[in-house]
């Protein structure tokens, strides 16, 4: 096997014009979408998007492995699309990361080119590209790290220095471990995430700004306006209500979901070929072959019913395989009512979170690469009441330019035109808690917390001298305690033995402004002051890949014998 | 015992400190103090929810806005001005959201302010001891911050 031909990791020297050490290093803003990516960096007055050498703003997000070298979407041009989907070329990597392999969404990318195995046992799943007829296994970290290094080239040709910050974007339904496998690729292409912001968050951030800009030439007084942003990508639909006024932008409230355009086109293949994951599961040239052609086909025809009622599909798979078909608008619409029902659930519960009226709403903004879509706009027109949509904003920029504003922010820029004097105060989107009350799942910071944030709760054992408690922290909305993602685990020994109910064990959880969680669980006997034994602190999450498969295995392993209850508060 | 609290509080800071991961041109404060040394730590008097916020108590709740947003910039990690060494990382933003929430909803202020008319120094806490607040005694002779918040 030959080596790898590529270095993930540089450090390589400056290059350019030396910079003064007393200027800060600008972080600059990626927002690596699903399908799409673009990069951007705060040039000193305003937000500069940067171009790849075929000048282009806004590049596709997939890493192909023909040749042996590995190349991304950022410099390299595939000579066909269907060169996309030819095995050799992994997408839709922001989809797979940090996913186990049990997850519904890994098995919807079965589907796809590249080879995806699962054992269906919370492990994380296999990935491989055909190379040489050959299948090589990657990981979607890996895939990222390669991207990233080519984007890193990129912004360093061109502003002419080195590049080490990075704010990136994430969906709003990522959980921890997620974010951790983000910033590993991070670490992988030599890049040092200051901050990973919820894509509706960036869009807030920047929305904030616009707001500043306006209050300033009109010179307002800096009244206070609720906006209502809607994302949809490829890969993930998220939605915030944000409160702004005077600079500073207060998230209200979050929700996200794995939904997006994957899932329609996935659906409207379906719908053209439904015997298609029959005909496709044995990943054959031929049926790689067959799948890329049904996939070109259909993204067409949904891109063109964007602007059209109806439009025609005709391809030919070989093998006597042949889709002669006209769909209609509505017909999309249905196949995918699901999809576009969960979109409209979202925007409901976040504003329902956010303790929001739909008439107290000032702004509706759509961005992503959905929001081009007619049903998608419709959808959130009709839960708005009709409004207006905002015009402000380009859909496919709006991210990226909000994480570029964040990275000018959070680098210490000052901007003398007060351009930077901007704050968000952001807000946790998931739920984090502890297994407790049988197997419950016990929220210690609930959802839309404002952070940074520190809360905590008192529990007590749940046997006569009980010495141990095993403490499994969750994160997500389910009710009970595996339905959610296990953030990590640790055990706290050496409780004072004393009669079930008696001790008491506080568990406090604390999220910094750079989103690090970490758990800390005392012990306190009634009537003491001081801890009982050592303070644990433990910084989440703790567990790495397999976390399905641990937290089954700690289940049967511990069962309920060092579970503990939630101490209710005395009168 | 006091030798053995003595280490614990001197031993906990330096273990903390080496799992803070920052690079050092973005210099900041831990952002979580280790609870055992912090419950050995001499804690200023904390003010009412209205001396955080740095409103008169009959402040409107568009004035009580306004001040938790310009407080905000000063005090949130992420504000762009430049923090005195002294400013806890989190812990006074922590502060000013949890004065601005109380203060904020009509129903928990109309109890908070019941709550600090009737409040005084000698009351015995009935809630759980707290890992991240300051307990060094059982009574209190002048009016916490916590006791504001139990109160």
């Amino acid at each position: 096997m030959v080596e790898p031909a590529y270095t993930v990791t540089s450090d390589s020297e400056t290059t350019g014009e030396e910079k003064s050490s007393t200027f800060p290093e600008i972080a600059i803003g990626i927002d690596i979408g699903t399908s799409q990516c673009s990069v951007a960096v705060w040039n000193g007055s305003q937000v500069e998007l940067l171009k790849n050498t075929r000048n282009q703003k806004i590049m596709k997000s997939y890493v192909t492995f023909k040749d042996n070298i590995p190349s991304g979407g950022v410099s390299s041009q595939l000579s066909h699309e269907d060169e996309m989907l030819s095995g050799a070329t992994i997408f839709n990597m922001k989809r797979l990361i940090g996913r186990v392999d049990t997850d519904p969404v890994v098995h919807a990318c079965k589907n796809l080119p590249f080879l995806v195995q699962t054992l269906d046992i919370g492990v994380r799943p296999f990935i491989a590209a055909l190379v040489n007829n050959m299948w090589r296994s990657t990981t979607p970290e890996e895939v990222l790290a390669i991207f990233l290094v080519e984007l890193r080239a990129m912004a360093e040709a061109q502003l002419k220095r080195r590049i080490r910050n990075v704010v990136l974007t994430v969906p709003v339904s990522f959980s921890r471990f997620q974010l951790t496998r983000i910033e590993r690729a991070c670490a992988m292409a030599g890049l040092h995430v200051l901050r990973l912001m919820p894509e509706p968050t960036a869009v807030a951030l920047l929305y904030g700004q616009q707001q500043q800009q306006t209050s300033h030439e009109n010179m307002g007084s800096g009244t206070e306006k609720i906006a209502l942003i809607f994302s949809m990508g490829a890969g993930y639909c998220d939605v915030a209500v944000t409160a702004t006024a005077g600079g500073v932008s207060q998230i209200k409230a979050l929700a996200g979901s794995t939904i997006g355009g994957e899932d329609l086109l996935q659906n409207m293949m379906h719908h053209l070929l439904p015997n298609s994951e029959n005909l496709f599961k044995n990943h054959g040239v031929k049926e790689i072959k067959q799948m890329g052609l049904l996939r070109v086909a259909t993204q067409d025809a949904i891109r063109q019913l964007s602007s059209q009622t109806i439009v025609q599909v005709d391809v030919d798979l070989g093998d006597g395989l042949k889709i002669c078909k006209a769909v209609n608008r509505e017909e999309f619409e249905e196949v995918n009512r699901k999809v576009f029902e969960k979109c409209e659930s979202l925007i409901i519960q976040c504003l329902q979170d956010a303790k929001v009226e739909v008439e107290e709403v000032n702004d509706v903004i759509i961005v992503g690469g959905c929001s081009y879509i007619p049903r998608v706009k419709n959808l959130v027109t009709n839960v708005c009441k009709g409004k207006e949509l905002y015009k402000g904003m380009n859909p496919l920029e709006a991210a990226v330019c909000g994480a570029a504003v964040e990275g000018a922010i959070a680098s210490g820029v000052n901007d003398p035109f007060g351009n930077l004097d901007l704050l968000t105060i952001q807000a946790t989107p998931l739920a984090i808690g502890i297994r407790a009350d049988g197997n419950k799942f016990v929220p210690v910071i609930p959802r839309d917390t404002t952070m940074p944030a520190r809360k905590e709760l008192v529990f007590t054992t749940t046997h006569d001298n009980q010495t141990e408690a095993l403490i499994l922290v969750y994160e997500g909305e389910g009710e009970k305690a595996e339905e959610n993602h296990l953030l990590g685990y640790f055990k706290i020994m050496g409780i004072p033995a004393a009669p079930k109910g008696v001790p008491e064990i506080n568990v406090c959880m604390d999220i910094d402004a750079a989103n690090v969680l970490r758990v800390l669980a005392g012990v306190v006997m009634p009537g003491s002051r001081q801890p009982a034994i050592p303070v644990m602190e433990v910084r989440m999450p703790t567990v790495d890949d397999g976390h399905g498969w641990c937290a089954e295995a700690l289940n049967r392993t511990y069962g309920a014998t060092l579970d503990l209850v939630t101490l209710q508060k005395k009168a | 015992m006091a030798p053995a609290l003595n280490l614990a509080a001197g031993g906990i800071p330096l273990s903390f400190s080496s799992s803070v991961d920052r690079s050092a041109s973005f210099p900041r404060r831990s952002s979580v103090r280790a609870v055992a040394a912090e419950a050995v730590d001499t804690q200023r008097p904390a003010a009412s929810l209205y001396e955080v916020l740095r409103v008169e108590r009959d402040a409107s709740p568009t004035e009580i806005k306004s001040a938790y947003r310009s407080l905000a910039k000063l005090y949130h990690p992420d504000a762009a001005v430049q923090r005195s060494p002294e400013t806890d990382g989190d812990g006074d933003f922590i502060q000013l959201r949890n004065a601005y929430e109380t203060l904020s909803d009509p129903s928990a202020r109309a109890m908070y302010d019941r709550t600090l008319a009737a409040a005084h120094g000698g009351r015995h806490r009935r809630f759980s001891t707290s890992l991240s607040r300051n307990h060094s005694s059982a009574f209190y002779t002048t009016r916490r911050w916590e006791t504001d918040q139990c109160w």
